[in-house]
């Protein structure tokens, strides 16, 4: 017996081996590349490196940027998470982002007066149910003439940022030069580590991070005990084995795209009651978009989404720092991205570089 | 009002707008007709843009940097038809790779190069291809002014992408070329029995398609605007995809699709002139195109049939 359970154990760190490497070379070839852009166009990538380090975890305020950073990432990372297991790609995580914090910033503003244990909960669920109905078209569409999600959230997407910039210039505009909304009342605001413990020091990061943990467990359990997630996830590993077995494919389509939009959207509902506490035209920095890397490194594993947002926070909390010391353009964490998105995607590239040695072992002639 | 609206230069608007889009439909189409999903045609058109842009800057002639913008975008083909053909690798996650990475890439070398984020200096364009004497006055004055402006007012690419419209249309459907491209996207296997090269095949066409996105790019900067701005190319790539969809897998019905699309925005352009007179916020007109695309598929799609075997690997076997 304790054999067998020794053997299990070693079997499954084993097979946790299997699945953390791949993504980890990912990560690790993509830095690589990067740096040797960074050489190549004549800086020091070794000082920029440094420099982005320490400005993500230098000390308990750089902490708290990169917990700061993740916390949209992790929703969006989710939400992108969540589609691709039931095997539809959210590209536009980003529209339905910009619709939670809209509805955010007007509720915000529209329940002022009530406690903020009160407040803030309706906020969120208000604004996810705002990420839902944006996502509901296209799921729709998706289900019933099979237009590509990937194009019609990717439009969507342009008309929600349009929709933020015609109320952010005009219905809900603050007064004032600046096209923004007017700030939210402290009370609609999420908490920061630093209001309830001012000795963290961990800066501007608030307890959206908290929900983002929470969330991610909740979708985790979701996926792998319920009738929802089982169903999600049989129909992205076969539509039409599920379509036979009795799941309704169109309903699950957009069940699933509808439940990715409203995680979507609590990225844009944390991010105007965390950190803005208003709207305007450019409150999120691609949240969106860095949301599939987020979840294609974490393999579409909610708990591992947790992981990689951080990994993503960290990057964009350091890039600051790193343009300020090393003076290397931040954007260059998006050549990283996009790198990453690639190797974890390319993970034939592996078998296929080693192809040669094969070859000559005579395993492939055999 | 009506006459101001539909005036001879809304057309020919609608001609110029519809080019990049029409570029990289067609690019779009002959990738899937070979089998190959191509989500980054926007990222190409943004590297090709980009790449067109800076070599003008240190050449001096646009069309070192059509041909360099050309290059850029089958670079990042190549990329593609790698991933796709030779790893397997899921074709619509590799070309939203290449699209980050083709953001990443512009925004980054704009600060190497140019010094500072946002928009380049502007370079030279390149010029319409004719310059009639307009007559301004006689029986056909007025009409001969609305033939010129239309039809005889444009840039080298905007006529080259009609005339390779045509060409690709007709080669598509009646060449031996055409018809191995499609056999590529309808059932491989059958290609691969009588002899034709799977992976050769949807190579040639992948990094075709990316040299058509990067012209498209051209258009944009060394036409149309003149200088490179992050991001400049706001989904074009993604209206393409769909125009490719609504003009059903040919040439000629995405060069179609994509003149409506420019007819749409050309016609928003004009209203926003005036706006004194219809009091409806700009950002309505401006998301018309995406309102467009997203009513085309909703109406399109299910009627449509995609090659068959696009997007799925290729095994030999």
């Amino acid at each position: 017996m304790e054999r067998a359970g020794k053997a299990s154990v070693t079997h499954r760190l084993y097979g946790l081996l299997e699945q953390i490497a791949p993504p980890l070379v990912s990560v690790v070839i993509a830095l690589a590349i990067s740096s040797l852009i960074i050489w190549v166009v004549g800086y020091d990538p070794v000082r920029a490196f440094s420099a982005l380090f320490d400005g993500a975890f230098g000390g308990p305020r750089q902490i708290g940027e990169t917990m700061l950073r993740s916390t949209p990432l992790i929703f969006t990372g989710l939400a992108v998470a969540y589609g691709f297991r039931a095997g539809l790609f959210n590209i536009g995580a980003e529209g339905q982002l910009f619709m939670g914090g809209l509805v955010a910033a007007w509720l915000g503003v529209a329940l002022a007066g009530l406690p903020t244990m009160v407040i803030v909960p309706i906020i969120l669920v208000a604004g996810a149910a705002a990420g839902m109905a944006w996502a509901f078209i296209p799921a729709l569409l998706k289900a019933r003439v099979g237009a590509h999600e990937v194009i019609t959230t990717m439009m969507f997407t342009f008309i929600a940022r349009y929709i933020v910039s015609w109320l952010v210039t005009g219905p809900l505009k603050a007064p004032g030069q600046i096209p923004q909304t007017v700030q939210l009342p402290a009370e609609s605001m999420l908490p920061k580590f630093t209001d309830i413990l001012p000795e963290l020091g961990t800066g501007r990061a608030h307890l959206g991070f908290v929900v983002g943990i929470a969330l991610a467990v909740v979708v985790w359990w979701v996926l792998k005990h319920t009738t929802l997630g089982y169903e999600a996830r049989a129909v992205g590993f076969n539509p039409w084995a599920s379509e036979t077995g009795g799941i309704s494919v169109s309903l699950t389509t957009v069940k699933s795209l509808c439940l990715s939009g409203a995680l979507a959207a609590t990225a844009g509902v944390t991010e105007v009651i965390g950190l803005h506490g208003r709207l305007f035209d450019q409150f999120s920095a691609g949240f969106g978009f860095t949301g599939i890397a987020v979840a294609l490194l974490a393999r579409n594993n909610p708990l591992a989404v947790i992981m990689t947002a951080m990994l993503f926070g960290a990057l964009s909390a350091g890039s600051g720092t790193m343009q300020l010391q090393a003076d290397v353009p931040s954007k260059v964490v998006f050549i990283i991205q996009g790198l990453v998105v690639f190797l974890v995607a390319a993970q034939q590239l592996a078998v296929w570089l080693l192809r040669p040695f094969k070859a000559r072992g005579g395993v492939e002639n055999a | 009002m009506l006459s101001d609206i539909l005036s001879p230069d809304v057309f020919a608007a609608a001609m110029r707008i519809a080019t990049p889009l029409a570029l990289a439909a067609i690019g779009g189409t002959i990738c899937e007709r070979a089998g190959v999903v191509n989500i980054a045609l926007e990222g190409m058109m943004l590297f090709g843009a980009f790449v067109g842009v800076i070599a003008v800057t240190y050449a001096g002639n646009p069309w070192v940097g059509v041909f360099a913008a050309a290059a850029a975008g089958a670079s990042l083909a190549l990329m593609h038809a790698f991933a796709s053909v030779t790893l397997k690798t899921d074709q619509v996650v590799s070309g939203t790779a290449i699209n980050i990475l083709a953001g990443g890439l512009t925004g980054f070398f704009m600060e190497v190069i140019i010094g500072h984020p946002g928009t380049t200096d502007p370079v030279p364009r390149l010029v319409p291809v004719f310059d009639f004497p307009v007559p301004s006055a006689g029986f056909f004055a007025p009409m001969w002014r609305w033939i010129d402006v239309i039809f005889l007012s444009h840039t080298p690419i905007v006529y080259g992408t009609i005339l390779f419209a045509i060409v690709a249309h007709w080669a598509l459907f009646h060449t031996r070329w055409g018809l191995r491209l499609r056999a590529l996207g309808e059932h491989p296997r059958a290609a691969d029995t009588v002899g034709i090269s799977v992976v050769r095949g949807r190579y040639s066409a992948v990094l075709f398609s990316g040299v058509l996105a990067g012209l498209a790019g051209a258009n944009l900067t060394l036409e149309q605007v003149g200088s490179f701005t992050e991001g400049m190319t706001n989904g074009r790539g993604f209206i393409a995809l769909a125009a490719n969809i609504f003009g059903r897998w040919t040439p000629g019905g995405s060069y179609g699709a994509a003149l409506l699309f420019g007819f749409a925005e050309a016609l928003q352009t004009k209203l926003q002139l005036l706006r004194d007179v219809i009091t409806i916020p700009s950002q309505f007109f401006l998301m018309l195109p995406y309102v467009l695309t997203v009513v085309v598929l909703a109406g399109v799609v299910g009627r449509a049939v995609a090659p068959a075997a696009v997007g799925k690997p290729y095994e030999k076997g």
